[in-house]
């Protein structure tokens, strides 16, 4: 599903934020990407996506080649995925309903299908009733799930999430990683950014760890 | 299966969103197309009006060739044949010594009185040559006069058109400037138009972004401020000719007032159908300019 080789990254200086980097991430996996700050998580994450571009290496998701793909393959691949933002990225001035719809509506989404499926994925990460209101109006919590309602209402095969639970306090880090296991059960390929080893030792999957912009293990948990 | 109004419906909802949450933007680039389409629309009512009145006149152009008082019936009937040859003149009429006597007392009225003390009639015979100003050009008559004064039999030719021609050529020089007013007001407004849009776009620079991450390809995100374009262009033309046309109703009732015995007022018309569709038209062209000159801010990620 993901397969990354020899990737090298570097922000215009001579030291390599990625150094070298292969892994792979089969269909249905749940794979967490973690490492001590200045791993080069967050670089790898946005290199998933194809936000940036490494300096060298490959990258090729569900058969798309990022580094060779024209822009408008990138945005069709997009569609196909879900990101799940640290800083959420809603849009302000959209309320919740709005912000999960423009995900469907990109797409080119019936309108009739609209209302239902937004309000339906809703549900699921438990905000159906902030339907109305602007993201500024919700909690911290309460934005983060309408963010990952908004990667998961096009049912994409890959959910790519940068420290989901980072700003969340323990009860509401454990639903959002309940509603991760749920869309992983349901047959999503799911990669999340985090180095909360609490969080590891919670909900055990596979982990690739970084330190330094290198691959230091693959763990599969016991 | 998704249809095409399922596209192009969230791009309208888009374009709604920019419009309504940007009124202030908007507003000013509304506001300043509007002067510049009035500018535009004032100076073409002003030349189109100048020119039709300017025509009006020249479809009375008359060339009056006096005859000699001792022309003969032959050389008569040849300068006859000769005028009813020529493209240029649409009819003519023969005024006899008696005729123009008569006419002058018309003319002078009360103070035709020294006419009759007169030993005889001074005023010659003549033949009034009225030109088809389809055909006619001011210039040409002018040559057409010399042409008539080298014909035996002949007097004088009088033509008033030396004037007109002054006038056209004025006119003629208006027109290429208005051209020129045209092009660079076209050029501001274009270039305000382009600004109004890269702050908008400047605005709601996250937002982009967002959708970038989220899947929205170029066009998606690009077509709502094109829309947005036409939106300011089209609003701003219809004010600017309303303006336009509340501000010609009120002169011509104003110059009808100030010299009702002068016709001119009855003569300003305000632009027919075809004229308003490219006002319009060039209103919403001007805005989409603005936005093409805008869009390659919209990078595709």
């Amino acid at each position: 599903m993901i397969r990354v080789s020899h990737l090298n990254k570097s922000y215009n200086h001579p030291d390599m934020i990625l150094k070298d980097l292969s892994f792979e991430v089969k269909r249905g996996e749940f794979v967490y990407l973690s490492g001590p700050s200045g791993a080069g998580k967050t670089t790898l994450f946005r290199l998933l996506f194809a936000d940036i571009k490494p300096n060298s290496g490959q990258i090729v998701i569900d058969g798309l080649d990022l580094m060779r793909a024209r822009p408008s393959r990138i945005a069709s691949l997009r569609r196909r995925m879900g990101i799940v933002f640290q800083d959420y990225k809603l849009i302000p001035n959209c309320t919740v309903f709005d912000n999960v719809a423009l995900a469907l509506e990109i797409a080119g989404t019936p309108r009739k299908l609209i209302q239902k499926t937004v309000w339906q994925v809703l549900k699921v990460v438990g905000v159906e009733r902030q339907l109305d209101r602007l993201p500024v109006q919700l909690s911290g919590g309460e934005q983060q799930r309408v963010a990952i309602a908004r990667a998961l209402v096009n049912d994409p095969q890959i959910i790519l999430a940068d420290e989901p639970t980072g700003n969340l306090d323990y009860e509401i880090a454990n639903e959002i990683m309940h509603i991760f296991n749920y869309i992983n059960s349901q047959g999503a390929t799911v990669v999340m950014v985090t180095h909360n080893r609490a969080l590891l030792q919670r909900f055990k999957r596979n982990v690739c760890y970084l330190d330094q912009g290198a691959l230091q293990a693959y763990v599969w948990p016991d | 299966m998704a249809k095409i109004q399922d596209h192009i419906f969230p791009l309208f909802k888009l374009t709604g969103n920019n419009i309504r949450r940007h009124p202030v933007i908007n507003l000013i680039s509304i506001s300043i197309i509007t002067i510049s389409m009035l500018l535009l629309t004032l100076y073409f009512l002003g030349y189109s009006n100048a020119a039709r009145i300017v025509s009006s006149w020249r479809a009375d152009l008359r060339i009056v060739v006096y005859l000699d008082d001792n022309i003969d019936a032959e050389r008569m009937s040849a300068l006859k044949n000769y005028c009813r040859e020529l493209d240029e003149v649409l009819r003519f009429d023969y005024v006899s010594k008696d005729q123009a006597l008569k006419n002058f007392k018309v003319t002078l009225g009360e103070d035709a009185s020294f006419l009759t003390d007169l030993p005889e009639n001074p005023l010659p015979a003549s033949l009034e040559l009225f030109l088809d100003s389809a055909v006619a050009d001011v210039d040409d008559v002018e040559l057409l006069a010399r042409q008539l004064q080298r014909q035996v039999g002949v007097d004088e030719v009088a033509y008033g058109s030396s004037w007109l021609r002054q006038l056209f050529s004025l006119l003629k020089t208006v027109k290429y400037f208005g051209v020129l007013f045209a092009a660079f007001l076209s050029a501001v407004t274009i270039f305000i138009v382009a600004s109004t849009i890269r702050l908008s776009l400047f605005a709601r620079r996250e937002t982009i972004r967002v959708l970038h991450l989220v899947g929205a390809t170029r066009s998606f995100i690009a077509l709502p401020y094109l829309f947005e374009g036409v939106f300011q262009g089209a609003v701003a033309s219809f004010l600017a000719l309303g303006l336009a046309y509340a501000g010609f109703r009120y002169f011509k009732d104003w110059l009808q007032l100030q010299a009702p015995q002068w016709p001119i007022a009855l003569q300003l018309k305000f632009f027919t159908a075809l004229p308003l569709l490219l006002f319009l038209l060039l209103g919403t062209l001007l805005g989409i300019a603005g936005f093409l000159l805008s869009s390659r801010w919209i990078r595709q990620d």
